[in-house]
């Protein structure tokens, strides 16, 4: 709540909180109440995006058993990214905007992550082939929405700011769109904190338990892809915030994915609306998009991750 | 001019020094091979000169070269192809070389600078210099500070040095991403103007190289290729393990630290004059051992695989038939990205990762 109120009332531009306060109630005509409706607008993407990039994190990490589980470290943001740029390449901006544009590169980068992680279809997927595996294809995947976008300067500009991550500039309707994405990929979400816990024992006890670890995967998966990919679509592909928010939730309600799993779709939208609310502040009068603060927020949750020792290396 | 260009393009070739991976000083598959890299630079650093709408024709050159050419030409060759050509050749020699010593260090074929965040520390200063404090740096010498903060925040992140190589990757993943971060937040803070010129350098390009720019990397490498060869040999005993190099009376850490400290500055030189180019350190010294078939850290013959592939790549990136010209940062990124998939199959499958 109070990182939602922070990012209506604090901007690049210095509204006075009282004018604030009055526009929100009464929105006119005026300088004041446009800026607040637009940040309105892009705290409820922050709200939205927040938690669906949280709870993807800790679906991916309870799933594999990673703790570096993150949609942008493993290449799904990166896989959405490139299908949103191919399907506004080919059939115009409209169908770009789409959810249904992101998934499918989602759903297959987070395949191919996996197959290319564990060294093919038997080997097993440590946490740092994982992480290797999702640099390697985001750095395919980074440079063919380059060239896509270079040989077209119409998608080129239009997602020159997007494919940062940011909160600001969405086409009206953004919102309306993704949350119906984001709350059937949030209710998935939820039906699974029981097996991700059997799940953490290892596949073994996990059956012995009669956990059916196979629709347990697949339920997970489709979850993880349906927020990540809605995330993606609605303000670009964010990183770190899935593998910053489910460690943080962790030191405090412990590994329990009953807690975890609704802490994290709480505390998500809190990191990512400080950072675009901090990113606001820094650079006044310019701003900087939100990507580039959760990459310093959220790197080094990684590094302490390996620190730690918890990526077993 | 021709022999110029010649010499030039094949200015890392092994003639001095001796080869390494063989005692006896001299490995005649790894000349051979260097000779025959040295061959095919040429003869593509000659394609790239002659292709395209502006380009020289074949019978033209020599003339050209001779100061007999028109004025068009010459300012084709003089003031675009030649410069844009030989900052190709040197920058992917000194990407390579820097990977080669990375790579030999970690003892992992992944610890190449691009994978752990050099690259993208070198850009982040270089970034800085130009437009956070323009005129009070040099751009060379913030790319060198931003290389060896990515280092420096590598080594001390990782916990354990280089005795846990694959932590070390991880941690700089994390580093490579702050450090576009930042680069990130200079462009949102400069001009459109700059920013735009320096978005397609954050690519890596080749696009408008001067002879400024020729310079710079062509002096980096006459001060630091001897400095990598001087510690080939030392480097080469260190992979046999710390214990049988000190044994043999290597000293484990200062030739690591020397051999980063070159590694480091050898990738800002690259990144200063062509942009953080994705994955020819990765892959340069890589081919290079398989062509060469040497199991050392052979840098002649990754300076020769690194400065044939980068104007390969730049060819490729300003002819091929897609018909733009892309930043060849986009291309090496795709195909060194799938090329890092491969490794991580293949290593995975011998059981070594």
């Amino acid at each position: 709540m109070l990182a939602a109120g922070l990012s209506v009332a604090v901007g690049s531009k210095t509204v006075p909180l009282g004018e604030v306060w009055s526009a929100w109630l009464h929105p006119d005509d005026s300088y004041a109440s446009a800026v607040v409706a637009s940040r309105l607008a892009r705290t409820q993407l922050g709200l939205l995006a927040g938690a669906a990039l949280a709870v993807a994190g800790a679906v991916i990490q309870g799933l594999t058993r990673n703790p570096l589980g993150d949609p942008g470290i493993l290449g799904v943001n990166a896989g959405a990214s490139a299908s949103v740029v191919l399907v506004t390449a080919g059939l115009g901006a409209t169908a770009g905007r789409s959810v249904w544009a992101a998934i499918p590169g989602a759903l297959v980068a987070a395949a191919v992550v996996y197959l290319i992680g564990s060294g093919g279809p038997r080997g097993r997927a440590t946490p740092v082939r994982l992480v290797l595996a999702g640099a390697a294809i985001s750095a395919v995947l980074a440079a063919l929405v380059q060239a896509v976008a270079l040989a077209q300067p119409d998608v080129f500009n239009s997602y020159r700011f997007w494919v940062v991550g940011s909160l600001a500039g969405r086409p009206e309707g953004t919102v309306g769109r993704v949350l119906p994405f984001v709350a059937v990929g949030l209710v998935f979400a939820l039906l699974l904190p029981r097996s991700l816990n059997a799940l953490a024992l290892g596949d073994e006890s996990a059956t012995a338990l009669g956990l059916r670890t196979g629709r347990t995967r697949a339920l997970g998966a489709a979850s993880a892809t349906l927020l990540a990919a809605s995330a993606v679509a609605a303000v670009g592909p964010v990183g770190f915030v899935g593998l910053a928010v489910p460690h943080v939730v962790r030191s405090f309600a412990g590994s329990d994915h009953r807690w975890l799993l609704p802490y994290c779709a709480l505390l998500g939208p809190v990191l990512l609306l400080g950072s675009d609310v901090l990113g606001r502040v820094v650079a006044r009068p310019g701003e900087i998009m939100v990507g580039v603060v959760t990459a310093f927020v959220g790197a080094p949750f990684l590094i302490a991750a390996v620190r730690q020792g918890r990526a077993g290396l | 001019m021709s022999a110029t260009a010649t010499i030039r393009a094949s200015a890392p070739a092994p003639a001095p020094g001796p080869a390494p991976g063989s005692p006896a000083g001299l490995n005649r598959r790894a000349v051979v091979v260097c000779l025959l890299l040295a061959v095919v630079t040429v003869v593509l650093g000659v394609v790239t000169i002659t292709a395209g709408e502006l380009g020289i024709a074949l019978g033209d050159l020599p003339a050209v070269l001779a100061g007999n050419g028109t004025r068009a030409q010459e300012w084709v060759l003089l003031s675009n192809r030649l410069p844009r050509l030989l900052v190709a050749v040197g920058a992917g020699a000194a990407f390579a070389v820097s990977g080669s010593i990375f790579q030999s260090v970690t003892r992992n074929p992944l610890g190449s600078p691009d994978v752990i965040g050099l690259g993208a520390g070198a850009a982040a200063g270089a970034a800085a210099a130009t437009l956070v404090a323009p005129d009070v740096v040099p751009v060379p010498i913030g790319a060198l500070i931003g290389g060896l903060a990515a280092a420096a925040a590598v080594l001390l992140g990782a916990g354990r040095g280089f005795r846990a190589p694959y932590r070390m990757v991880v941690v700089g993943i994390a580093v490579g991403a702050m450090a576009l971060a930042f680069v990130q937040l200079v462009l949102a803070r400069t001009t459109q103007q700059e920013a735009l010129q320096l978005a397609a350098w954050l690519n890596g390009s080749l696009q408008s190289r001067q002879w400024s720019d020729v310079a710079t990397v062509a002096v980096s490498l006459l001060v630091l290729l001897p400095a990598a060869l001087a510690l080939t040999r030392r480097l080469q005993i260190l992979e046999m393990g710390d214990d049988a190099a000190t044994g043999l009376g290597v000293a484990p850490s200062l030739t690591r630290n020397l051999a980063i400290v070159v590694g480091v500055a050898l990738t800002a030189a690259a990144v200063t004059v062509s942009g953080p180019i994705a994955f020819v350190a990765l892959t340069g010294p890589q081919i290079a051992r398989r062509l060469t078939g040497s199991s050392g850290p052979g840098m002649v013959a990754a300076a020769c695989t690194g400065a044939t592939v980068l104007v390969a790549a730049d060819l490729l990136a300003q002819h091929g038939w897609w018909g733009t010209q892309y930043p060849v940062g986009v291309l090496t990124a795709g195909l060194g990205g799938i090329y890092l998939a491969f490794l991580l199959v293949h290593e995975t499958r011998r059981g070594t990762a």
